[in-house]
């Protein structure tokens, strides 16, 4: 079981976690947890797939094997385009909320009738 | 790089997405996604990629978790002034 | 409140998990690499000479793959304009006074150091690890700080709304502005280098060609941006009972 193996596992494993919270739950809080666990996830498979064992940051000057920077250069952009998209999904569940009065799914799509 | 300490963060990591997910009250399940941000800021240091974890620290520990408590307040609040919601 | 039945739950459950065994079917026959292959190596090896930077990912960034980064920043200010269009109609009804006496204090104390350390982030990314993203998010972090500190009031009062829109709008223009240079003398657009911006030496702070000028304009789009997201979320927070739309009851 190396490093790589099991980084690679653990974040199959959070993907699947943030999946059964988006399905299974009824507060619309939950469903951006799970949308947030299910991005930190793809975040943490990208940046197992750059490293090589017994590497080094790429900062120059490097001594020995540099890890691959192409990763990290993806995962940055993705790390902000997720957080402007949690924060927009907060926006629209208060706005929900000013409408509905409740942020409750159940009740919220039972209204249509 | 000892595999059982990294064995360690991925077990606690698995185990903070697991409580953030099944908790019942929303203010514990939003600390909990912080508690999550912050190892995954000390496994992405141990696969040796400071510039990813001084990002995920700063936004994720500092602006979202912000974000999350102030929509969270004002589900809240509305309540208060005689309407029938939750 | 009544929980789900238990078994749309369990096949919801048994859903997720047979999906993350296909997926570890699909990944454990990647194998492990010993050294890297792929454009990575031209980038590691090429970077110093080329670029002057002296940070590989910085450079990746804002000098050969910088039309992404336009990209990014384009979504960055689309989120926002959508944020502060929601709330663009909603009344303010009072500010809250803040916290107690010494905690505002407290406060005048720490943000200078706040503001340096955001300031060190942005300037210094392409010599240690850091950059605009990071930079700009702290600069919002201290906005965020006077909000809760100090009140809503004091906090658009030191600074203007209009002020903030300006700074973020100007970061983006700058971000074109300096791609149009490229164009106009003769390399690609957002071209470094080859346009005419002295390299310097590797290691030593003016050097890099335009990347700590692109670190400065994101910087300022993304704090300005992340602090009018903060404000118009908190602004939403007494709207008046007689005035707010009606309700629809379940």
């Amino acid at each position: 079981m190396t490093v790589i193996r099991l980084s690679y596992g653990t974040a199959i494993l959070i993907f699947c976690i943030g999946l059964y919270t988006i399905i299974s739950k009824r507060n619309l809080f939950k469903t951006v947890i799970g949308l947030a666990l299910m991005e930190s996830a793809v975040l943490l498979l990208i940046v197992t797939s750059g490293y090589i064992p017994g590497g080094v940051p790429p900062i120059i000057p490097i001594n020995g094997v540099a890890v691959n920077p192409l990763p990290h250069a993806f995962t940055l952009t993705a790390i902000v385009i997720g957080a402007s998209d949690v924060a927009m999904a907060l926006a629209l569940i208060m706005k929900l909320h000013q409408r509905y009065g409740t942020v409750d799914l159940d009740k919220i799509r039972g209204l249509r009738g | 790089m000892n595999i059982s300490f990294y064995a360690l963060i991925c077990g606690f990591l698995v185990l903070t997405a697991a409580v953030a997910s099944e908790i019942e009250d929303i203010l514990s399940a939003v600390i909990s996604l912080s508690v999550f941000s912050v190892l995954l800021v000390i496994a992405f240091v141990i696969l040796q990629a400071p510039d990813v974890g001084l990002t995920q620290a700063v936004i994720s520990s500092g602006l979202i978790t912000s974000l999350f408590l102030v929509a969270y307040s004002q589900t809240k609040k509305q309540g208060l002034w005689g309407k029938d919601g939750n | 409140m009544p929980r789900l039945s238990v078994f749309p739950r369990i096949a919801a459950l048994f859903l997720c998990l047979s999906l993350g065994w296909w997926l570890w079917k699909g990944i454990v026959v990647l194998e492990e690499p010993e050294y890297i292959t792929g454009p990575a190596v031209h980038y590691i090896e090429k970077t110093a000479e080329e670029t002057g930077a002296s940070n590989i990912v910085a450079a990746i960034l804002f000098d050969y793959r910088a039309l992404d980064t336009l990209c990014e920043a384009t979504v960055i200010y689309t989120a926002v304009c959508g944020i502060a269009l929601l709330f663009a109609k909603s009344k303010y009804r009072k500010s809250s006074i803040g916290l107690s006496f010494i905690v505002k204090r407290g406060l005048g104390f720490v943000v200078p150091f706040l503001l340096l350390y955001a300031a060190g982030i942005v300037l210094m990314g392409h010599l240690t690890p850091g950059g605009g993203f990071q930079g700009g998010v702290v600069f919002a972090t201290a906005t965020i700080l006077f909000c809760i500190v100090y009140g809503s009031n004091f906090e658009a009062a030191k600074i203007n709304p209009k002020a903030k829109e300006f700074i973020e709008s100007s970061g983006a223009v700058l971000f074109t502005l300096i791609g149009f240079i490229g164009f106009c003398a003769g390399a690609g657009f957002l071209a470094n280098v080859a346009a005419g911006f002295p390299k310097g030496e590797v290691g030593s702070f003016l050097s890099g060609g335009t990347i700590p000028l692109l670190n400065i304009a994101v910087g300022m789009k993304v704090g300005a941006g992340m602090s009018t997201i903060f404000y118009s979320m908190v602004k939403f927070l007494e709207v008046r009972p007689e005035e707010s739309p009606e309700v629809d009851k379940p």
